[in-house]
């Protein structure tokens, strides 16, 4: 399994995949990060972003919402939920967003993958090495 | 005797797996190439900070900018 962020995640939903990203094993998204998704079609704000996806059909949205299970899955959060609170305990307060990542990154070959550096964060970036997890960045 | 087609099922994995979700229309194609590395990335990567900002259970007790 290798973790994906929500760039990422979308990227590959759309069949633009990056350069430098394995293809040889399943994807998988952390459900927090799924959740951010999620507000983006169910939560819309009133930038162009929020104009743009109202435009998607149903069934557009739908591989959001559902993705294809050949292109990308959505991690179980249940088997993930105690080593994600202990990790965000133990660096300080994260929340479920960075405690699960590195849950998943710890679960699924220590590493996690991010289409963008901004979408890292210092924390998680922190954690994760100090965890021993290596994260990778592919544009 | 027939001989039987030999099919590569990790790559025939792996090619369906670059292909993106068959289901996405062409114009959903490119709403999404926008949002992730196009015209709208900034404001994607705004919206989802303003989750992180909004939601403590979700964002912990600080923000984890980059």
């Amino acid at each position: 399994m290798i973790v994906v962020d929500e760039y990422l995640a979308v990227r590959v939903v759309g069949g633009r995949w990056p350069e430098g990203l394995p293809d040889d094993e399943d994807l998988v998204l952390p459900a927090a990060r799924h959740w951010r998704l999620l507000q983006r079609i169910h939560a819309p704000g009133d930038g162009q972003l929020s104009e743009l996806l109202a435009t998607l059909s149903t069934t557009d949205r739908d591989t959001i919402r559902f993705p294809h299970p050949e292109v990308l899955g959505v991690a179980d959060p249940r088997p993930l939920l105690d080593e994600a609170a202990r990790l965000a305990a133990r660096y300080g307060g994260t929340g479920w967003l960075t405690g699960e990542t590195l849950a998943a990154g710890l679960t699924y070959g220590r590493a996690l993958w991010f289409g963008t550096q901004r979408n890292v964060g210092r924390l998680l970036a922190s954690a994760a090495d100090d965890l021993g997890i290596t994260v990778h960045v592919v544009t | 005797m027939e001989e039987m087609a030999v099919v590569d099922v990790s790559e025939e994995r792996r090619r369906r797996r670059r292909a993106g979700d068959p289901r996405l229309s062409a114009a959903g194609q490119e709403v999404l190439a926008r949002i992730t590395t196009g015209d709208l990335a900034e404001e994607f990567q705004a919206a989802l900070d303003a989750d992180v900002e909004a939601d403590p259970i979700l964002g912990g007790h600080h923000h984890d900018a980059a």
